[in-house]
């Protein structure tokens, strides 16, 4: 009988320290203008990277929070401190709106015109692949465009993509526009350009709700494509712009650290925060960066790849109303 | 015979085996399985703070399955139980405009040491081992949509079980709490993405488990209304988890109505009869 005493008596000791408590906030405006300033607050992780003082945003906007606020006069409040993060990958999802800083795109010229490519040098006959358009230029150059890494990219469609291009002298991949997607199609699309173990980068991510509390950085590698698929093994321009961002980025600043890749046009978008979800009791959706992307020699992207050395170059708005996309042109040359 | 014939088909409908054992002294000792499937419905309360710092609410659904049998060894004192329980939970968001799912499986082992108080009142307490495997899923988030659970735990469990009669009808009532004490689980780290796990940092994954930081209550309580060899099982079944682990916390309950079917079965054949001598113990009722 002595064994039910000690069981009991262990069950009642345990339970006493039973439950981890959760910090929990009201469903009114200041309730909810908490929880996101918390939530960045403890998740975020480029607070030190962009010198934000987050208690200094908080002193700020909160000033802004009265409880007779109307919810869009909230959501208003809310995106403007969200703003401060400068960071595309910071977003607000209400049912009536989303907030998204713009100004890593919206500052710069666009640089990119899909139907000038498509009229002026392919004549609307681009072949499709998934996600995927390809072509061969007039001085026999592959042309490959991928709008976005979200769309479905197999092993089949670049095996009929390399194939097709396989007799050209280079190829030109465009990832301008491309706003990211599927960091595992970064995998696959890489995999086809190296011959041995590469490595991509550094991951990072917040180990705890500290401001600098990060893990050690994680190298992540490469294996090429499996035995049997198509390879690419001569020179390879990437074509990018400011509205390259997040897993093209990523892509970009992989295939640079690659001897045979040239990256040209304008300095990327960056990005390079892997984002998270959370949400605050009103029920809106706050989406930020939670974990870095480094690239291989270790550096931060997040605000952008620069082209090439000699290989900045913007699209001519007379030249492309005539069209000529000195992007692209600026491409084919460096082939020659 | 017929009597014989249907126990055996009884006991193969289950498909367990339901062992009989001889005792080395003069009584010939017969080990009957006790037997219960279970359906479970009730209320679900979840929050992980790895998808969200956010209270949810619904509903939980489960199915059971446990069985009893003394032990070879010292039948009389010491009884054994498996168990196995799939749970599926749907829950809501307060602004009920998000849903996280929650599933989980487990299958957990252990061996009691019985008293028998009075002639109806019985008492056991002992060890036990689990392993539990399960995921919650959100609706909305992007790179964090799942929390995986997995878990192995060691720790303690006890049951009081107390037959009764109302009128001519034998009712056993059974209180079984579960506690484990030590063992090991998974958690990702803090703001960790799976794509890091998929790429091999898998450093600080598993967590050696202790009541403080994973606590998890499991209560049983069940009424078996027998009808001859099968009883009509219906109850309560709550299960309180708590766990914390690189700042994540995770807190779910689970407060559900059981009912379902239980009975003991006794596999006989030609060599295995029950006869003057033989004696059954009967791990359950």
């Amino acid at each position: 009988m002595k064994t039910i005493k000690y069981f009991f008596t262990v069950i009642i000791l345990f339970s006493l320290t039973a439950c981890h408590s959760v910090k929990e906030f009201e469903n009114d405006p200041k309730g909810n203008f908490d929880a996101l300033w918390t939530i960045i607050d403890e998740h975020y992780c480029f607070f030190e990277q962009k010198g934000i003082d987050w208690d200094e945003v908080y002193k700020e906007y909160s000033r802004q929070i009265s409880p007779e606020m109307s919810q869009r006069e909230l959501f208003n409040v809310c995106a403007a401190m969200l703003d401060e993060l400068k960071d595309g990958h910071v977003n607000l999802t209400a049912s009536f709106d989303v907030s998204r800083y713009n100004k890593w795109w919206s500052d710069y010229p666009q640089n990119y015109d899909e139907r000038l490519v498509e009229e002026h040098y392919f004549n609307f006959g681009l072949h499709q692949a998934s996600g995927m358009k390809y072509g061969v230029l007039q001085e026999n150059i592959g042309y490959i465009r991928y709008a976005s890494f979200s769309s479905p990219l197999g092993e089949g469609n670049l095996d009929a993509a390399l194939s097709y291009l396989a007799t050209c002298q280079g190829l030109i991949i465009d990832v301008r526009d491309n706003g990211g997607g599927d960091i595992t199609n970064v995998d696959k699309f890489v995999a086809r350009f190296i011959t041995e173990r590469h490595l991509m980068g550094y991951l990072i991510h917040k180990k705890g709700p500290a401001h600098n509390d990060f893990s050690d950085p994680y190298p992540y590698y490469i294996d090429p494509a499996p035995t049997g698929r198509i390879m690419w093994g001569k020179p390879v321009v990437v074509l990018t712009n400011r509205s390259t961002f997040s897993a093209a980025n990523n892509f970009v600043s992989v295939m640079k650290s690659l001897p045979q890749v040239i990256i040209a046009g304008d300095k990327t978008g960056g990005g390079s925060g892997m984002p998270f979800t959370s949400e605050i009791p009103i029920g809106w959706g706050i989406r930020f960066s939670a974990c870095s992307v480094l690239d291989s020699n270790g550096n931060i992207t997040e605000y952008g790849i620069d082209p090439t050395e000699g290989c900045k170059i913007d699209l001519d708005k007379d030249l492309a109303a005539a069209g000529i996309d000195t992007m692209l042109e600026k491409a084919i040359t460096l082939f020659k | 015979m017929n009597r014989h014939l249907i126990i055996s088909l009884l006991t193969a409908l289950v498909s367990l085996t339901a062992k009989a054992s001889e005792d080395t002294d003069s009584l010939r000792i017969i080990r009957p399985v006790t037997s219960a499937y279970t359906i479970e419905a009730g209320s679900a309360k979840i929050t992980d703070t790895y998808l969200s710092p956010l209270k949810y609410t619904g509903e939980t659904f489960a199915f059971g399955y446990e069985r009893f049998q003394a032990m070879k060894f010292n039948p009389e004192k010491w009884i054994m139980q498996l168990r196995i329980y799939a749970g599926l939970d749907y829950t809501e968001s307060p602004a009920q405009n998000v849903n996280m799912w929650g599933f989980g499986l487990s299958a957990s082992w252990d061996m009691m040491r019985r008293y028998t108080v009075t002639d109806g009142l019985k008492l056991a307490a002992g060890g036990i081992t689990s392993l539990n495997l399960g995921a919650l899923y959100s609706t909305r988030n992007g790179n964090n949509p799942t929390s995986a659970k997995a878990s192995w735990n060691v720790g303690l469990t006890g049951m009081a079980t107390y037959n009764l009669k109302i009128k001519s009808l034998p009712i056993t009532l059974r209180y079984q709490p579960t506690l484990p004490l030590a063992g090991t689980f998974f958690a990702t780290e803090y703001d960790q993405l799976y794509y890091e796990i998929y790429r091999g940092d898998t450093k600080g994954i598993m967590h050696f488990s202790h009541p403080f930081n994973y606590f998890q209550l499991d209560n049983v309580l069940t009424a078996d209304i027998r009808f001859g060899s099968t009883a009509l099982r219906i109850g309560y079944h709550g299960i309180f988890t708590s766990t914390k682990a690189h700042h994540i916390v995770c807190n779910m309950s689970t407060h559900s109505l059981v009912i379902g079917i239980s009975g003991e079965w006794i596999s006989l054949h030609s060599s295995k009869k029950i006869t003057d001598d033989t004696k059954i113990i009967s791990a359950y009722y």
